[in-house]
């Protein structure tokens, strides 16, 4: 109980309160900004919270997240543009909605949603986390080399497009993770004599190139779409919310538990937890043959799951330090940095920190009904920006928040290889959240390795002497053999 | 501009053969097996895999597809100019920042990039001054980022 009151005085201070009203805003722009996805948002906040509180710093990022997720649904309602991809699910639905005139009712049960997933997905955090934190005090070296291990092939297998593609772009960023002097044998690797690579690619510089640049890169070469002709919906937002709920809150409860369930999963987030959702809402649905026509049910069961699944992501990143999706991958950066470093025994250290989290997160999707309802009221005004003056901006913040890592120039560079590399890839396929996940746990991964090699002198056995260990290797060794067996099997039947 | 898998492929499988060589180089430690060495050259292993894979898989497409397909913007002088320009603006910015200064720096930068973006010409030296100038207040005042001041020294504050 005192540490839920110490938690209390830690978020309700102005200063934090301001910051995640700021942050707020922030991400409601962004997300409703075609093109500026919420994953750039959060990349761009990160240079910011280098100087905040660790409170105020975490809730920025997950109120930015948040609002960034549900706004994200504004333009695709409006202008059939997904705002980011975790909307590109029901963006054709949506929109039909629009067309139907039905553009209030569309997007009033987005907010309606996105709020209750996101409060579901909280519930579950806070119930699950500390449970799941008790077990994970047994673990050592070897659950957490099998952990990174689930937490790496989840993120290839189950993301959208080629497998394969997904292994390299994965293969890249445990290379670029072992460059530099931070390994077990303190070795410099791969720095060719260059002293800046010594301390390693940081990782936050690559996460604006990746995510933030690359999208600039698409924007100069005339790949944005145009979104000047914009009607704002006038009608009342609120009218029909009572008999929504009633009609479909069986949609909203599998959205959530699913979405929650996704997200939980590492490497996967709130855009595969969308698709997923609408493929099982029409699949159980009454009345399939009304999907794709403009019809609410499979917007609300995919819109409640994505934002269940931002509260799923943080479970296995707050217990077990391993990202649920891109977004946490980012947080789990921001925790080491701000000396809440996650793991099993943050529950136990300092509850009130992990109690504060839980506080903003129920804060921020209660202050997304006001600040939503705002969002789609000036989404006139907010999709009219013009691109032309905000792309050179945000490549300004770019910049200069590569710089502020470590004050040097070097962070512009890595923001600027890492920008060129981001676009190449997404050109050709190859998905950019692996390539984050690998740069995130490669150093992880290998120093459970070597660590568990010395303590079993050298056996690969010591990897499933112990229960748990044995479960979770059978658990990431199936998701590698069965698809590989099932393809040779059908081929084998021709 | 979609490249043929193949290609990347092969580029790719040359740098892992590059990496696993390269990785042979790092020093063992006396008594223990598995050195820094080790990582990086499974890393190689595994992504040599993949290029085979794809090259495999570009192969096969290789009729249809041929060694590139260009997207729209390839083939647009204006665009490729646009991009190599916003490419250069970032290098301009790391080379000149630390003598000549954020303010200027980034002045010259947006100008010139919001001009090839098409701003309005009256517009852009306004809007340039103004978003130099609340970026360097956000990030120098409020945040104290050490942006450089460059020749603007001596009227530091």
């Amino acid at each position: 109980m005192d540490a839920i009151l110490l938690a209390a005085q830690l978020v309700f201070q102005l200063d934090v309160l301001v910051t995640i009203v700021l942050a707020a805003l922030f991400g409601l722009f962004v997300g409703s900004v075609p093109g500026l996805t919420a994953t750039m948002a959060t990349a761009l906040l990160v240079p910011i919270t280098f100087f905040m509180s660790p409170v105020a710093a975490i809730g920025a990022i997950v109120t930015c997240s948040a609002m960034a997720i549900f706004a994200g649904d504004i333009p695709g309602t409006l202008l059939r543009i997904p705002g980011t991809p975790a909307s590109a699910a029901y963006t054709d639905e949506a929109y039909a909605m629009t067309r139907k005139g039905q553009g209030e009712l569309a997007l009033g049960a987005n907010l309606l949603f996105s709020a209750l997933g996101g409060l579901f997905g909280t519930a579950v955090l806070i119930v699950a986390a500390p449970s799941l934190a008790e077990v994970a005090l047994q673990f050592s070296s070897f659950e957490y080399f099998w952990l990174a291990c689930l937490g790496l092939t989840c993120a290839t297998v189950v993301g959208s497009g080629s497998t394969i593609k997904g292994l390299v772009s994965l293969m890249i960023g445990l290379l670029v993770a072992t460059i530099g002097l931070n390994n077990p044998a303190g070795v410099p690797r791969f720095t060719f004599g260059n002293v800046d690579l010594m301390g390693g690619i940081d990782f936050i510089a690559a996460m604006i190139g990746l995510f933030a640049v690359s999208e600039i890169f698409r924007y100069v070469l005339g790949m944005s779409a145009d979104t000047s002709n914009v009607q704002a919906p006038a009608g009342n937002l609120f009218t029909g919310w009572g008999r929504l709920f009633k009609q479909y809150w069986r949609q909203s409860l599998r959205g959530n538990v699913l979405g929650t369930a996704i997200g939980a999963l590492p490497g996967a987030g709130a855009d595969i937890a969308a698709w997923v959702s609408y493929a099982v809402s029409k699949r159980f649905s009454k009345t399939p043959e009304k999907f794709g026509t403009g019809h609410v049910e499979g917007i609300i069961e995919s819109t409640s799951s994505n934002n269940a699944a931002l509260g799923g992501a943080w479970v296995p990143a707050l217990v077990f330090g391993i990202p649920g999706d891109s977004i946490t991958a980012i947080v789990i950066g921001v925790l080491y940095l701000k000396g809440m470093n996650p793991g099993p025994t943050i529950f136990i250290n300092n509850p009130q920190d992990i109690y504060a989290v839980f506080l903003i997160f129920i804060l921020a999707n209660i202050f997304m009904v006001p600040a939503g309802w705002a969002a789609i009221k000036s989404a006139r005004l907010l999709m009219r920006v013009p691109r032309n003056v905000l792309m050179p901006t945000i490549l300004l913040f770019c910049i200069v928040g590569s710089f502020a890592i470590n004050n040097s120039a070097f962070g512009i560079s890595v923001m600027l290889a890492f920008g060129l590399l981001g676009f190449i890839m997404e050109e050709n396929g190859f998905p950019i959240a692996p390539t984050i996940l690998g740069i995130v746990l490669g150093p992880l991964l290998e120093e459970n390795f070597v660590t568990s090699m010395i303590k079993s002198d050298g056996s690969f056995l010591g990897f499933f002497e112990r229960p748990l260990a044995a479960g979770l290797g059978i658990i990431t060794l199936a998701i590698w053999i069965v698809p590989l067996a099932l393809y040779f099997w059908r081929r084998s039947r021709g | 501009m979609r490249i043929n898998d193949a290609i990347l492929g092969a580029v790719l499988l040359a740098f892992s053969l590059a990496v696993g060589v390269y990785a042979r180089t790092f020093p063992a430690i006396p008594g223990q097996e598995y050195g820094a060495s080790v990582f990086p050259t499974w890393i190689s292993i595994a992504l040599g895999l993949c290029s085979v894979v794809l090259i495999a898989g570009g192969m096969r497409q290789w009729a249809e597809t041929g060694a590139v397909s260009l997207a729209p913007w390839a083939r647009s002088g204006h665009h490729l100019r646009t991009l190599a320009i916003t490419i250069a603006l970032v290098i301009f910015y790391i080379l000149a920042s630390t003598p000549l200064g954020f303010i200027p720096t980034a002045f010259i930068a947006l100008v010139i990039l919001f001009g090839v973006l098409g701003v309005k010409p009256l517009q852009i030296p306004v809007l340039a001054a103004g978003i130099t100038m609340a970026v360097h207040y956000g990030f120098y005042s409020l945040l104290r980022v050490p942006l450089p001041w460059g020749v603007l020294t001596p009227w530091a504050w």
